[in-house]
């Protein structure tokens, strides 16, 4: 009893807070009409028509509570003006329809409003991480991520050994030694790709080493901090958000680098260039941050590669992280990078900052315990989407998407190959020096 | 019966005003001062973040771009109700020196009045109650919807029948409202005119403007900030 009382008390408080502020946690509480546009718009409730799924209802679970408690309309008519108090029963309901919204932010970009509904999953998420009620997959990831610094508990020399095989790998390849630098201090770009980049998927590294290796400037990976995933941003808890973050912002001053350069990893991204340096987390930074696909896109146009399409090709397309667009505006760029290493690059519609999210964002890709909800529901939209271009290979600069868009062709038994965008210019980018290929 | 008139007419007024004045200025404030994370959209519309706020405020792009029927309908009843409002000037007080610069007789006036707000009239009463069937019949609007929605749907409706009514049914002099609004702006006690329906009308306009501040007719002050902290370069 006690133990439910503290949990009410917990909810109720945090979300009397919300009066105080910032400004969207409070004016979601006051303006939404309920036009019933964010259910129309959203990947989840277009997976299936439940009433638990759709937005308006979820920021609801918040809303009620608020006007129950910071209402005078909630004080005085209660539920005649859709108050309620919360109950600590509803606890589990919270828990698991919260992580039901992939934080996509498509319901903002139509909304009459533009109510952002993701601002209240993170805020309930928020919450429940205050009372132990984050699932079990994600706590997990966190505790991992803080303890040795990327999300696959892997060692430093995990590192090193998978560059010195993608070395191998392109050597033997393209019988160019092409270098994929460690810890080296003073240079111009630290790298930070997503851990499963180096680790699972080489392909995207050996493409932007390559990218590095034309382009002649210095660079190097980390052996401490491989891995720019930071599921803080998921959980909805800035603390491990932080802790998570300190350490990459270290080792780039450490390293002494001129820019921190982002990987193909849209969450990452998000953080590092739009909230921890936004907000002057560490205070002025002596580098600056940069994403690979910006760096990419720029010397395509600036004519610094050759690259041989007839190496890419069947039909590709390419699906926009929300992180890297809707959320960074990194959506141009991606697009030279495919119509410059691919032969038939389709776009598939929408797309760009309207694009429908995978089914595995805010997290959810990492959870497998849901997996019937991601392939099913969730990524509904996204296989209809996919199939209707007729294309043979999804390209996505993000580790959650691409664990996603596998998981999706495996489980609809779908003969589409899923992967990065220097996964592509791995394949087509041509080295000088270069043997040809058989 | 004549304490309740008197309530209506000469007191609720004032009390209205005032709980819509503070409870909008309460709402400003707050919202002014509170301080926003960036959270920019992108991409970012082209052009200033102000025109792109008041492009969206005035023609709803984002509703269009989803479901045509609705923007239409949303649309058209958010006009008609400027238009509507605007017209009701008339009905507070009179304005020869307009007419006097558009060279219209009190005829033509009236005429124009009789028309362009009975038209107005008539095609709000349409979309309300397309809106209020949309509510009902479309599952994904439905099972949002609490009682908070339809009273407002229904107040609406209410002050647009009884203010058709008037329009279309009676003859109503403006001569007499004008009297007695001069009289409420004067604080000299004014008597309401007696009409039955005015008294209606009148009675459940001002439950409106009370309600404004606290329900979500708040968003006609609303949207102005939700949109602008999504639309930041
Ligand atoms: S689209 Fe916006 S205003 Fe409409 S129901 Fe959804 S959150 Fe509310
Ligand atoms: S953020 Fe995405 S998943 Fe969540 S409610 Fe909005 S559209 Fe749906």
């Amino acid at each position: 009893m006690t133990e439910y009382n503290n949990i009410k008390s917990k909810v109720v408080d945090s979300i009397k807070a919300m009066k105080k502020g910032p400004l969207p946690m409070r004016i979601y509480m006051e303006t939404c009409v309920k036009c019933g546009t964010c259910a129309e718009v959203c990947p989840v409730y277009y997976g299936s028509n439940e009433k638990s799924l759709n937005p308006a209802e979820r920021s609801d679970l918040i809303r009620r509570v608020y006007k129950k408690h910071s209402t005078i309309s909630g004080k005085i008519f209660g539920g005649l003006v859709g108050a309620k108090d919360f109950d600590g029963d509803d606890i589990d309901k919270w828990a698991k329809e919260f992580y039901e919204c992939t934080a996509c932010r498509r319901c903002a970009v139509f909304c009459p409003m533009e109510i952002d509904n993701s601002v209240l999953t993170r805020k309930a998420r928020t919450i429940l991480d205050s009372i132990g009620k984050t699932p079990e997959t994600l706590m997990r990831v966190i505790e991992v991520s803080l303890k040795t610094g990327n999300t696959d508990n892997a060692p430093p020399v995990a590192l090193t050994e998978a560059t010195s095989f993608m070395e191998e790998e392109i050597l033997e390849e393209t019988g160019v030694e092409v270098k994929m630098p460690v810890d080296e201090v003073g240079v111009d770009y630290f790298l930070v790709p997503p851990s499963g980049d180096v680790l699972v998927n080489p392909e995207s590294m050996m493409g932007i080493a390559k990218v590095f290796h034309v382009t002649g400037d210095s660079w190097t990976l980390s052996s401490r901090a491989f891995d720019g995933a930071n599921y803080g941003l998921f959980t909805g808890s800035d603390n491990d958000m932080k802790e998570d973050n300190k350490l990459y912002v270290e080792e780039a001053k450490r390293l002494k680098v001129k820019t921190m350069m982002m990987g193909e990893c849209g969450h990452a991204h998000r953080i590092m260039k739009f909230i921890m340096e936004k907000n002057k987390w560490w205070g002025d930074l002596p580098f600056e941050i940069s994403n690979i696909l910006q760096y990419t896109a720029y010397h395509i146009q600036k004519g610094t590669f050759k690259f041989d399409k007839s190496l890419v090709p069947e039909p590709v397309t390419y699906h926009d992280p929300c992180n890297f667009g809707r959320s960074c505006g990194i959506i141009e760029e991606p697009r030279i990078i495919m119509r410059a290493a691919c032969e038939d690059f389709r776009e598939m519609y929408p797309n760009r900052g309207e694009n429908w999210c995978c089914g595995g964002g805010g997290g959810l890709s990492a959870m497998d315990t849901i997996i019937d909800f991601r392939m099913n529901v969730s990524g509904k939209k996204k296989v209809e989407q996919v199939l209707a271009t007729g294309a043979k290979y999804v390209a996505s600069p993000c580790s959650n998407c691409k664990r996603q868009f596998m998981q999706l062709m495996e489980y609809h038994k779908l003969d589409i190959g899923t992967g990065g965008l220097h996964d592509l210019v791995n394949r087509s980018i041509i080295l000088d020096g270069q043997k040809k290929s058989v | 019966m004549n304490g309740l008139k008197f309530f209506v007419g000469n007191i609720l007024p004032y009390i209205a005003f005032v709980v819509f004045l503070t409870g909008m200025t309460y709402r400003i404030y707050t919202w002014l001062k509170m301080s926003s994370p960036i959270i920019t959209l992108y991409p970012v519309p082209k052009g200033s973040s102000t025109s792109a706020v008041i492009k969206e405020v005035l023609l709803f792009p984002s509703l269009f771009k989803t479901d045509k029927v609705f923007w239409g309908g949303a649309w058209i009843f958010h006009v008609m109700l400027v238009f509507i409002f605007i017209g009701h000037f008339r009905v507070v007080t009179d304005f020869p020196w307009l007419w006097n610069l558009l060279g219209m007789n009190k005829e033509a006036v009236d005429t124009m009045s009789m028309t362009s707000g009975g038209i107005a009239g008539l095609i709000i009463m349409i979309t309300v109650i397309y809106l209020i069937f949309r509510r009902v019949g479309v599952q994904k609007v439905r099972e949002i919807s609490g009682f908070g929605d339809y009273i407002v749907m229904f107040l609406i409706l209410a002050i647009l029948l009884t203010g058709n009514a008037m329009r279309f049914f009676q003859h109503f002099d403006l001569s007499e409202t004008r009297v007695y609004f001069a009289g409420l702006v004067a604080f000299t006690n004014p008597q309401m005119p007696a009409n039955g329906l005015f008294v209606l009308h009148f009675f459940l306009a001002q439950m409106m403007i009370v309600f404004i501040p606290f329900s979500k007719i708040l968003h006609l002050g609303g949207i102005f900030f939700t949109q602008t902290i999504l639309k930041r370069g």
